[in-house]
């Protein structure tokens, strides 16, 4: 008897496993032509929510401490996954990081990550980015508490990983799950050594024969890189960075890089760590003339004191012309990886124009109530300023304003309002910015709408205020588009966009604390 | 029926293998030489005359070992060995052990940082301090995928403001754990090791010992070298490390029972 219940069990193990097997073969399969990859899928096994859940992350600004920047906007799928057009990578705050973005394909190869390799594993990747100041300039712990406080993310934690936790662990390697699935092996070379039809040219063979005997061994396999850190010759009195030599401090190591692939060439230019060539022409030019000797340069670039890949015009056009059977113009497009299909962030979502009004993030946070009911009496004194013509006292009142938003202290409010208030604050800060820099109440006007807009947006959803605040419009102001204002009393009489030429046409449309 | 047995047997003894174990405290005393560590208000000269506070300090002390007179050793399970340190939090200062074998003991040995078995390790098994979204969030170099072993910062006048610096800060974030496979990095781990003296430390069944330890935070720049805030004030993951780690090697020294 219980040699039967051992086989039913068995047979009922080998299903599901076989099950299992079948959903991560789904979301990652191993092209036949490559080697086996080096990630270990046991300890983070893909399925189809986790892999969703990676994407919608991938995706979301909330990653990023005032909710502008994504990973999708450094690594974009048309651009390879880099940052389309960018030698060096730009983050938050118009900040340029030190290195070109690298391109995200074939990641489940790979030991360790980055120019230098300094991140040893793929799961502990978005890491950094996320902290570095040039870039998400967020912290983690900050990151999990705004996906915690969110409305949606829970239960997407929860599909994926079968309870609502959201912790370091499960948030990392959900990212991984979904960049593991982008396997790019279906350009024109990978069928044709899949055998799947398509020939490569003549000049395009011959092309191959010449990278595989001047470009490997760095450049070598089908994923076309030997995984090894290594000096190329690039000049380095453009960029001091030294690249491996910062992670492990061995003099040998200076100006030693990644070697990366040469697949998706035609999507990921600018090309190497600091994106410092912008053509293939440039990059074989570079390999044929330009190596520069040094310590540490590849001996393989240096041979007989000769620097350099001797290379003909003939020789760098047929490279040149094999390069581009490498690009997989299905994976710059397919769905699974794209933007547009991805779930729409949620965080954001909730925080959409269209429904401002329904935003309801009270709190008590004393720093976040006496900051409004200041930013209010300083509101106060613009709309005074425009009511009576007076462009001198509304410069001087938003300067005031100005002032008090930007260095509001929101280290004690919920990561949740401080996301709210940073985004509604682009706006605000804008505006507001507007009416202090200049004295003309005409130009003063084409901005107080939108600043009042923003200002009872904030107000109304931190319903910090203990008095009704009335939210008025005029169709008539601002040329016809029409105009906001507040007010404390229910019955106004004076219009802010016609100052003493009033139009008689203010109607409340909405009230905050009824 | 064989198997109930067993259970049972399994229920009545487990209760008499607990009884056989007591726990260990370590409460921890962060000083500057022999005056407490009091961040932000307190000013502390070092061994070269400079003047500072201590805004900052945090340290990792993991794989306690106890030593027994017979030269045996009782091993703190791996995965209940990390502890952080903090000094902004007082509770983190005193570390238990839970399950001590009883018995005499003349001795203790840690790490001055985390081991690079599990700093090479997968996330998962970063749980606790070791969490870089949690408690760990201050002591984690993202770009160099490390732990901070010791991490000290604060201010002092003597620390010229030069080119973009407009405060004067010192940053000493000592870490690195000698890298991956054939890759090898500096590696900065220290053990520290603690002879209880005369007086052995009886861990009696179900009976709580507290021991006290002495950490003098001065220790990272006093010693073979002595660390000027003005020349060296900003240490992370370089070759100086080093120098700051081999200081520190011996900043713990142990008090004796607590009463
Ligand atoms: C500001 C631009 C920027 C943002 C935002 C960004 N990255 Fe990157 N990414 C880069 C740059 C630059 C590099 C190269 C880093 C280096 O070598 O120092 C890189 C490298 C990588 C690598 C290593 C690839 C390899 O082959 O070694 C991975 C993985 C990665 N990024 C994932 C992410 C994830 C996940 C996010 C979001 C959490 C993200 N990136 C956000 C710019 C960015
Ligand atoms: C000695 C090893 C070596 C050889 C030989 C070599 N490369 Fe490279 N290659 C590298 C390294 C290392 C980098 C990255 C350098 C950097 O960014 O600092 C690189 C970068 C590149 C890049 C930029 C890719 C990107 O994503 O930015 C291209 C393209 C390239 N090599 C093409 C070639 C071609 C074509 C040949 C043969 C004619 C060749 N390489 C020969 C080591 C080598």
């Amino acid at each position: 008897m219980n040699t039967r219940i051992t086989l039913v069990f068995s047979a009922f193990g080998f299903l599901l496993l076989s099950f299992c097997r079948n959903r991560q073969d789904e979301l990652f399969t191993k092209p036949s032509h490559f080697p086996e990859p080096v990630y270990k899928f046991q300890e983070n096994p893909l399925t189809p929510a986790g892999v969703a859940l990676g994407k919608t992350l991938f995706y979301d600004a909330l990653l990023s401490k005032d909710n502008t920047v994504s990973c999708g906007s450094c690594h974009q799928q048309s651009a390879g996954f880099t940052q389309h057009g960018h030698p060096l990578s730009h983050g938050i705050n118009d900040l340029l990081t030190k290195r070109n973005s690298m391109p995200l394909f074939n990641l489940a190869w790979s030991t360790d990550f980055g120019w230098d390799g300094g991140v040893h594993h793929l799961d502990l990747f978005a890491i950094s980015p996320l902290q570095n100041p040039a870039e998400m300039d967020e912290s983690l712990p900050n990151v999990l508490e705004k996906l915690r406080y969110s409305k949606t993310y829970p239960a997407l934690f929860e599909k994926a990983f079968g309870t609502d936790e959201i912790n370091t662990e499960r948030f990392l390697k959900a990212l991984s799950q979904f960049m593991l699935t982008m396997v790019s092996a279906n350009s024109r070379y990978d069928k044709w050594m899949r055998n799947e039809g398509g020939a490569l040219t003549e000049t395009e063979q011959e092309g191959l024969a010449l990278v595989e005997q001047k470009c490997a061994p760095c450049h070598s396999g089908v994923l076309f890189s030997d995984f090894k850190y290594r000096n190329n010759g690039l000049p380095t009195a453009v960029n001091t960075d030294e690249g491996r030599y910062d992670i492990t401090l061995h003099d040998e190591d200076r100006f030693k890089f990644k070697v990366p692939s040469l697949r998706n060439l035609a999507f990921t230019a600018p090309y190497m760590h600091d994106g410092r060539l912008g053509t293939l022409e440039q990059v074989l030019e570079h390999y044929s003339s330009g190596i520069e000797k040094s310590a540490t340069v590849d001996p393989l670039l240096v041979k007989n004191g000769q620097k350099g890949i001797a290379l003909t015009a003939e020789e760098k056009q047929k490279i040149i012309a094999f390069l581009q059977t490498l690009n997989d113009e299905s994976f710059a497009k397919d769905p699974r990886f794209s933007e547009s299909d991805a779930a729409p962030a949620p965080e954001l979502a909730e925080f959409a124009n269209t429904d401002w009004e329904k935003v309801d993030l009270r709190t008590d946070n004393p720093v976040i109530k006496s900051t409004l009911a200041k930013a209010l009496s300083y509101y106060w004194g613009i709309k005074q300023g425009l009511l009576t013509d007076n462009g001198k006292e509304s410069s001087r009142s938003a300067k005031l304003l100005l002032n008090l938003l930007e260095n509001i202290d929101l280290s004690t409010a919920a990561p949740i309002q401080k996301a709210f208030y940073l985004k509604v604050y682009q706006d605000l800060g804008f505006d507001t910015e507007h009416v202090a820099e200049t004295e003309s109440v005409a130009h003063q006007r084409d901005h107080f709408g939108d600043l009042s807009k923003n200002l009872f947006r904030l107000i109304k959803s931190f319903k910090t205020n203990d008095k009704p605040l009335y939210y008025y419009t005029c169709p008539k102001a601002a040329n016809g588009i029409g105009g906001f204002w507040l007010s404390e009393i229910n019955d106004e009489k004076g219009n802010p966009f016609f100052g003493k030429n009033d139009k008689k046409c203010g109607q409340i449309v909405m009230t905050a604390l009824e | 029926m064989k198997n109930l047995l067993f259970v049972v047997g399994l229920l009545m003894c487990s209760p008499l293998f607990a009884q056989k174990t007591g726990s260990l405290t370590l409460q921890f005393h962060n000083k500057v030489g022999t005056e407490e560590v009091v961040l932000k208000d307190k000013q502390y000269t070092n061994a070269l005359g400079e003047s500072f506070n201590i805004t900052f300090l945090q340290y990792y002390v993991s794989n306690l070992r106890l030593l027994r007179k017979d030269g045996s050793e009782y091993v703190v399970p791996q995965d209940e060995s990390y502890f952080l340190i903090r000094q902004q939090h007082p509770e983190s200062q005193k570390i238990t052990l839970n399950n001590v074998p009883k018995g005499d003991y003349v001795g203790l040995s840690f790490v001055i940082g985390v081991d690079s078995l599990r700093s090479a390790s997968e996330v998962s098994k970063r749980k606790g301090c070791l969490d870089v979204g949690g408690d760990g969030k201050d002591m984690y170099w993202a770009w160099n995928s490390g732990y901070i072993f010791v991490k000290m910062e604060g201010t002092s006048p003597q620390i010229p403001l030069t080119g973009n610096r407009k405060e004067p800060i010192f940053l000493y974030h000592i870490g690195l754990f000698g890298g991956m496979g054939d890759k090898k990095t500096l590696n900065n781990i220290k053990v520290a090791s603690l002879n209880f003296g005369k007086e052995k430390v009886k861990i009696k069944a179900d009976k709580n010992v507290a021991l006290g330890i002495t950490t003098d935070v001065s220790k990272l720049f006093t010693g073979t070298t002595n660390v000027s805030f003005a020349v060296n004030s900003t240490v992370m993951a370089g070759p100086y490390s080093a120098k700051i780690a081999d200081n520190y090697a011996s900043m713990f020294s142990y008090e004796g029972i607590q009463k």
